[in-house]
């Protein structure tokens, strides 16, 4: 039975011209696990707010939506808001009250509920999602999981028969992400909850999907089982990008049988087609030569009896050179990068930036010309009301950043994508001609799009000769851009290694292609890689 | 009777309204000296002597009470001295100590108040008065050590674009200034965020119930009918006992009803010490059992 | 009030009631009652003044928009404190007054004296603080459109707010201590608190002078965007 109809559904807003969703079809029955994808711009959003009434934005809508066989829009206001769960993507603003308790409580007292139904519901929702431990916290004492995780629970605890997420994942680092969609999984297997989620990070969510439901420019393009849909998107590069490293190398090699959708199934099909081909691709040595920022034994600590963040850390960068730093949550990588820009100072050991001692540098001659940072929130650095404004003064050059320079200028910096802010971050960022680009997690909630963007900006910007260091969780942006790559681990810098050497050694820290093809391809790490060493072999094939 | 911290906020706040209605009502030096002592000890068993800086405060406030009082009140018989023409008397000087007494005595309550009335009882009682205004200090106490972490990670990225100078006076305002600025942009655009999450659950859809995160037991019942039971005495009895200043020192106390409203002041009074005393005794006895 | 049918009476006895009759019971208050007494008939008045404000909030509904901005107004208020050289829990009020309406204004002001003191100290004197910041917020949201018209009367004012409010928290220190009103004492009492009060009305004119507008802008847009 169908717990969702929609039919020929388009949306318009206000002020627009276009239809941002237009002729949507589809039903989801009870039970199913339904995944939404497409890049920036395809309508996701806007067609899940279609699902949630009190969300629904204002505009012209055609079509209908029907829940539980009833139209949407005479549902009542309380069963809509019990049975139609919400869950967006930013963990800390979701959070309304200061307290875990209140938290839970917050969307009871909103049905009315009496106190020992909520009480006992309280309980509950706290055992199952295993935050008894934490239920007299602050809110504001969680790490980003758990108030991710407290989000879901508060919406949980209502017993929804429908959970709606928008990008849930997007702001957690990957062990956090995984266990989320675990969570997931176990709500949707265990409760029998119907859910549709919307997500860019694809690996851990296609093998639980029941559905996969594809949007570009606002119609529906692919809804399939997952495999199938895989399988036949092939000619879409957009949206194959956006895809898990095993469909798109299916894709590349010019795949045939069933499209494979996680690393195990990935595997298997490389092996099938390729046996025990076994070759090598050739890593281009490059000089190591003009050190321009040296880290000699660095230590870092907050205060006297705090323990080192930053033990004896020694690095050195050189020009022209795209260095990443990955490792997990609290491994220090954050903390390097701020005492490498200067905003905190070591205890012992320096830091030279250009053969100076960061030191010597008045902070008005570091920040201008020599070196920049690009920070993980990049919010913190809009204050004006249009992009224009917060551009001026920066080189006309900055304006080959953006795709579509004419239709962001007068918009406001929080009304573009998650992906168009990062870049005009980075080019205000970047508007003082640094020779030192440091940046924090950049690829942090941007679609694989807006990825592709800024991996393109960061190379012609080394190619003019920058030097650019990155702190990252993201694997793949690493391998796809970076020159060298180290190991972050309990406040020391283990193995800066060239990027191939790197993922192709570690064998839990690398990239997703890699696990799938490391059996018979020595040194590949994306899929473009694999398919250029193996072009021969395909082609063959197709002939 | 249970520990000060497991009463429920309305007993509370009963409690130290009693309290604080007769000491600041009364212009009794004993009922001063009965409270001061009272407090005194509560404070030093809840939160130990650690606070030097309300310490200090307190000391002053009854430094500043009881040398004031001499310099600005000239009545009384018996002068000490005079000074530009002005007779400094030895009755407005104890009846400034007596004042300083009462005035250390309710800021000592008023501390002993905010200690036990956590944010979370605070949340409690407003939310008996108005949800609506409990939701809002609840909201407000998320969103402060929010806001004060992202104040944290502004100045940082400011600082290395390098728009965060302190060199100058000029600088350290403008560079405050633009700090705050980038705040408000985004603490209100993504403020939109939560008002979509609460209307997400079911905010404004009906009338609302309250969560009561605190039970409301016999002991509450006993600490609020002993407060005004013995407030209620004292006050009866207190016409029977008077401390006069001016225009000289007169001790007034008559009879057994003088002593009996004293008596059941200091019982108020020393409730929370009492109180206190006995968890110690208790935990003591069920240790050496274990 | 809502049974008062004209409109301008009510808006005048809405302003009539916090500015006239408050401070007249005050004053009432302190020539019938003498000594000590008169500080805990105060104190009533202010508590009182608080719930007839807050009970008339109850009343209304509020939907999740209006409440997110009064809270985020009100933490702005309290955590602008963390930046340095920056004290912005009036000049916020005020603000928050003239854009916002004066409901929501009083509000801003008496909530974030209220937690600010969670970090600075509760005392007897959180009620007063409470009802006089609120006050200004009020007052800022009864005359929001010359505030927000010229930028010289809005100065102005944030210095006259700023001096009033120190001067009437200064009575009530000298109620704290003497009991009774006492002219030379309260002198004493402005005099030594003159460098603060300086800065602090200083400090008001520098932030609204500078915040003023663009701030208004920011929230203008809000409330725009997000039909409020």
């Amino acid at each position: 039975m169908e717990i969702l109809e929609i039919e020929n559904l388009s949306f318009t807003y206000p002020e627009s011209k276009c239809e941002t969703l237009s002729g949507i079809s589809f039903s989801v029955n009870y039970g199913e696990f339904v995944t939404l994808c497409g890049g920036t711009g395809s309508g996701k959003t806007t067609l899940l707010k279609m699902l949630k009434p009190e969300l629904s934005p204002l505009g012209k809508k055609e079509g209908t939506v029907k829940y539980s066989g009833k139209e949407l829009n005479i549902v009542s206001a309380k069963q809509s808001a019990g049975e139609i769960g919400y869950v967006m993507q930013n963990p800390e603003q979701q959070i309304v009250t200061d307290t875990v308790l209140h938290e839970l409580s917050f969307g009871l007292e909103n049905l009315g509920t009496k106190q020992n139904v909520m009480r006992r519901k309280i309980a509950e929702t706290a055992s199952y999602f295993g935050i008894s431990q934490w239920i007299d916290k602050k809110t504001d004492e969680l790490s980003g999981g758990q108030k991710q995780l407290l989000n879901l629970a508060s919406v949980m605890i209502m017993s929804p028969k429908l959970l709606i997420l928008d990008e849930p994942t997007a702001q957690l680092d990957p062990v956090s992400a995984e266990e989320f969609i675990g969570i997931l999984k176990k709500i949707n297997s265990e409760l029998g909850v119907t859910i549709i989620i919307s997500e860019h990070r694809l690996e851990g969510i296609l093998p639980i999907s029941d559905k996969l439901l594809i949007l570009e420019n606002g119609k529906v393009i692919h809804f399939g089982r997952p495999g199938e849909v895989a399988g036949n998107i092939g000619n879409n590069r957009k949206i194959l990008e956006a895809m898990p490293a095993s469909v798109r190398l299916y894709h590349m090699t010019g795949g045939e049988t069933e499209c494979p959708i996680d690393i195990k199934a990935g595997k298997r099909y490389i092996e099938k087609r390729y046996g025990s081909n076994v070759r090598a691709y050739p890593v281009a040595e490059r000089a190591l030569k003009n050190p321009v920022l040296t880290v000699k034994k660095v230590s870092f600590r907050y205060s006297r009896n705090d323990k080192d963040i930053l033990s004896e850390v020694n690095l050195e960068v050189y020009e022209r050179e795209i260095f990443c730093i990955l490792g997990a949550n609290g491994s220090g990588k954050t903390t390097l990068l701020s005492v490498m820009a200067g905003l905190l100072a070591p205890y012992t050991g320096k830091i030279e930036i250009n053969g100076k001692n960061i030191k010597k540098y008045r902070s008005g001659e570091l920040y201008n010309h020599c070196l920049s940072y690009l920070p993980q929130d990049v919010q913190t650095l809009f204050m004006k009301n249009t992009v224009a404004e917060e551009l001026e003064g920066a080189d006309t050059r900055i304006s080959e950043l953006f795709s579509d320079m004419e239709r962001i200028i007068e918009m406001h910096p929080y009304d573009l994508s998650g992906g168009e802010q990062q870049i005009l971050a980075l080019a205000k960022v970047i508007s003082t001609n640094p020779s030192i680009l440091l940046l924090d997690e950049p690829t942090k909630g941007i679609d694989a799009q807006s990825k592709k963007r800024l991996t393109a900006i960061l190379k012609k910007l080394r190619e003019e000769g920058m030097t650019i260091i990155a702190v990252t969780h993201d694997t793949e942006f690493s391998a796809e851009c970076a020159d060298r790559c180290a190991l972050s681990f309990a406040g020391e810098l283990i193995s800066a290694e060239e990027t191939h050497r790197f993922f192709a050694e570690n064998s839990f820290y690398t990239t997703p292609t890699s696990r799938i093809v490391r059996d018979i391809a020595e040194n590949v790490i994306t899929p473009e890689e694999f398919s250029e060493l193996y072009s021969d072999s395909d082609k063959e094939r197709e002939l | 009777m249970k520990g000060m911290k497991e009463y429920n906020p309305i007993s509370l706040t009963v409690y130290f309204l009693s309290v604080m209605f007769i000491v600041m009502f009364s212009m009794n030096t004993f009922i001063f000296l009965l409270s001061f002592l009272g407090a005194l000890t509560s404070y030093i068993i809840l939160k130990g002597a650690k606070e030097k800086g309300f310490m200090v405060l307190i000391l002053l406030s009854f430094l500043t009470s009881s040398l004031i009082n001499p310099i600005v009140s000239h009545n009384g018989v018996t002068v000490l001295f005079v000074v530009n023409d002005n007779p400094i008397t030895l009755e407005a000087f104890l009846y400034g100590i007596s004042a300083g007494v009462m005035i250390t005595a309710v800021m000592i309550m008023f501390r002993i108040y905010t200690e036990l009335m956590t944010s979370e009882k605070l949340l409690y009682l407003f939310g008996g008065l108005s949800p609506k205004l409990a939701l809002i200090l609840s909201m407000s106490l998320r969103y402060i050590p929010l806001f004060g972490r992202q104040i944290k990670k502004v100045i940082m990225a400011q600082k290395a674009s390098g728009q965060y100078n302190t060199e100058s006076f000029g600088d350290r305002i403008k560079s405050g200034v633009r700090v705050f600025s980038v705040m408000v942009t985004w603490a209100l655009e993504n403020g939109i965020i939560t008002a979509d999450s609460m209307t997400a659950r079911g905010y404004g859809a009906m009338k609302r119930s309250r969560y009561k995160s605190f039970r409301f037991d016999t002991a509450d019942i006993v600490l609020i009918i002993l407060s005004i039971a013995l407030a209620c005495v004292t006050v009866y009895c207190l016409e029977a006992t008077q401390t006069l200043y001016y225009p000289k020192v007169e001790i007034e106390i008559n009879g057994l009803k003088a002593y009996t409203g004293l008596f059941s002041f200091g019982a108020l009074a020393f409730l929370p010490v009492i109180a206190e005393v006995k968890e110690m005794i208790k935990w003591k006895y069920l240790k050496l059992k274990i | 009030m809502k049974a008062i049918k004209n409109e301008k009476l009510r808006k005048l006895l809405s302003v009539i009631i916090p500015f006239v009759m408050i401070p007249l019971l005050v004053t009432l208050g302190a020539l019938i009652f003498e000594g000590s007494r008169y500080i805990i008939i105060s104190s009533g008045i202010a508590v009182l003044t608080l719930v007839y404000f807050i009970t008339g909030f109850e009343r209304r509904q509020t939907g999740s928009r209006r409440m997110v901005i009064t809270s985020v107004m009100t933490a702005l208020c309290v955590a602008g404190r963390f930046i340095p050289f920056i004290k912005p829990v009036t000049a916020v009020t005020i603000i928050s007054g003239m854009y916002l309406g004066k409901e929501s204004g009083f509000f801003v002001g008496a909530i974030s004296v209220l937690l600010s003191n969670f970090y600075f100290g509760q005392g007897p004197w959180t009620p007063f603080q409470m009802l006089g910041m609120g006050i200004i917020g009020l007052l800022s949201g009864v005359i929001d459109k010359p505030l927000k018209e010229n930028g010289y009367i809005l100065a102005v004012y944030g210095a006259l707010t700023g001096l009033l409010y120190s001067l009437i928290m200064d009575i009530w220190t000298v109620l704290w201590y003497r009991g009774a009103f006492d002219l030379y004492l309260y002198g004493g009492a402005v005099l030594t608190a003159l460098p603060h009060t300086i800065s602090y009305a200083v400090g008001n004119v520098v932030f609204l002078w500078i915040l003023g507008r663009p701030f208004g802008t920011k929230l203008e847009r809000i409330k725009r965007k997000y039909g409020i």
